[in-house]
């Protein structure tokens, strides 16, 4: 399958590589966390995410949806008794976002996000400490 | 940090988001945080939610070694118990290895494990009350991580178990790092509060009823005071609007501080992010080079949609088909 062709390029590539890999697999059991589904064009793809659920499923969902080049995005759990996620998105043709571009996006937001809720909390919770005094 | 909405895209300007989330604490008591969430998008706010309850690495008693055990309570029960002692967790995350993960042993060291070790005889008619202040740390760690929480003003901690006279406990405690996803004694919090809409102005809900919903459901007058006169119940109704305000009411278990969970908890989403981030670039890379048999497949001339054309996946044509997606 393509996991295994695109481990060997992967291996082509040289040392550093190789042991992020490994330590990635380790902490997998020697799964990838992303896989990306047989079927794939480049602006429709769905991706197999290794152990999420609707913690990550439905917000990443949410934020690949809010780009308007994102035509189609949805998440599923296909089995519940196997700790998989998959993602699909499906970007417009007329658009230079492929599918991929999309994921990245909806990832990179949703890390920002976070970033201005931790940095809102900070701020509220300090504020309510010097409130008291 | 400039913060232009939660969509990055800055376009849908009468959308509430684009003002950026904002955060209002409203109470603060030991173990305890109550905060407001506005201007966030519902899936964050429970993300962040199911992430606190469940995904925040703690330390606990995971293993147990039984030397001698002459109480009533069988091995299995103490060690069920003693699963369940609050262990100090500040900085596991950063400071203590998963087992499963360590590269420094073959099965557990002071890296990723710490030992507690259990002693106690009763040898007076009285009966002899054993507390987690019994539960000694064995030397290792320079820091209180595995150390037992004690909060009570006796400075006992949890009861364990009680021995007679003659009775005898001595056992070792191995305490692993770990998440409630796995077991609930690594939960971080003990509860968390979460509502949206007090009003139940966007009918998110149906509420059941004998005679009269408004008197049978309570509404929480904190919350419900909190949310602008648009969001009182009596209020027409507009199915475009979106929930505006999300009110978390963090209980702690007391191995980490409720501040902390919350930015342990939106970290460990991050994480999360970052790590498929990661898994997309390897994969890129992988179909640059250009191996992979599978990497590029243009679509059909006749169907834009891969996924319409059902068999090309491994899980048949439901994966993707008309009832496939139960997901969203
Ligand atoms: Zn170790």
């Amino acid at each position: 399958m393509s996991n295994s062709a695109e481990r060997d390029t992967e291996m082509a590539n040289g040392e550093a590589e190789e042991d992020s890999a490994d330590e990635q697999e380790l902490l997998l059991g020697g799964l990838e966390k992303l896989v990306i589904l047989p079927g794939q064009t480049s602006h429709a793809a769905s991706f197999q995410i290794e152990q999420e659920d609707h913690t990550l499923g439905n917000s990443l969902r949410y934020f690949i949806n809010k780009n308007p080049d994102v035509e189609f995005c949805g998440y599923t759990i296909p089995h519940p008794s196997e700790t998989k996620m998959h993602i699909r998105i499906q970007t417009w043709e007329d658009t230079p976002t492929t599918a991929f571009d999309a994921l990245r996006k909806g990832l990179e937001d949703m890390i920002e996000a976070c970033d201005v809720v931790t940095e809102k909390f900070t701020d509220a919770r300090d504020g309510f400490e010097a409130s008291k005094q | 940090m400039a913060y232009y909405g939660t969509n990055g895209y800055g376009d849908d300007a009468m959308d509430t988001e684009s003002s950026g989330p904002k955060v209002t604490v409203r109470e603060v008591e030991s173990g305890r945080c109550d905060f407001v969430l506005q201007n966030c998008p519902l899936a964050l706010a429970n993300s962040l939610r199911r992430v606190m309850l469940a995904e925040i690495p703690t330390i606990a008693i995971d293993l147990v070694e039984v030397e001698s055990n002459s109480s009533v309570l069988p091995d299995e029960f103490l060690a069920h118990r003693l699963g369940l002692i609050p262990l100090n967790s500040m900085n596991v995350a950063s400071g203590l290895q998963y087992t499963r993960e360590c590269g420094n042993c073959d099965d557990h060291c002071e890296q990723c494990s710490v030992t507690l070790r259990l002693h106690v005889k009763c040898s007076s008619p009285e009966n002899l009350l054993v507390f987690a202040k019994d539960l000694i740390m064995v030397d290792g760690r320079t820091d209180d991580i595995g150390k037992p929480v004690i909060r009570d003003s006796a400075g006992n901690g949890p009861l364990l178990a009680k021995l007679r006279n003659g009775q005898e406990l001595k056992l070792s405690c191995i305490a692993k790092k770990g998440i409630a996803k796995e077991h609930a004694k690594w939960a971080p919090s003990a509860a968390i509060g979460f509502e949206y809409d007090p009003n139940n102005k966007l009918r998110h809900v149906d509420y059941w009823y004998e005679v009269d919903a408004k008197d049978e459901w309570p509404v929480n007058q904190k919350n419900a005071e909190w949310e602008s006169e648009e969001t009182a119940a009596d209020f027409t109704f507009n199915p475009d609007a979106q929930p505006s305000a999300f009110f978390f009411d963090l209980e702690a278990t007391g191995v980490l501080e409720p501040d902390e969970i919350v930015h342990q908890g939106v970290d460990v989403l991050q994480k999360k992010l970052a790590e498929i981030i990661n898994g997309l670039t390897r994969s890129d890379e992988g179909m640059n080079g250009g191996m992979s048999p599978d990497g590029y497949e243009p679509a059909p001339a006749e169907d834009d949609y891969a996924y319409g054309r059902g068999g090309t996946t491994p899980y048949g044509a439901t994966a993707y088909g008309q009832n496939g997606y139960g997901g969203y």
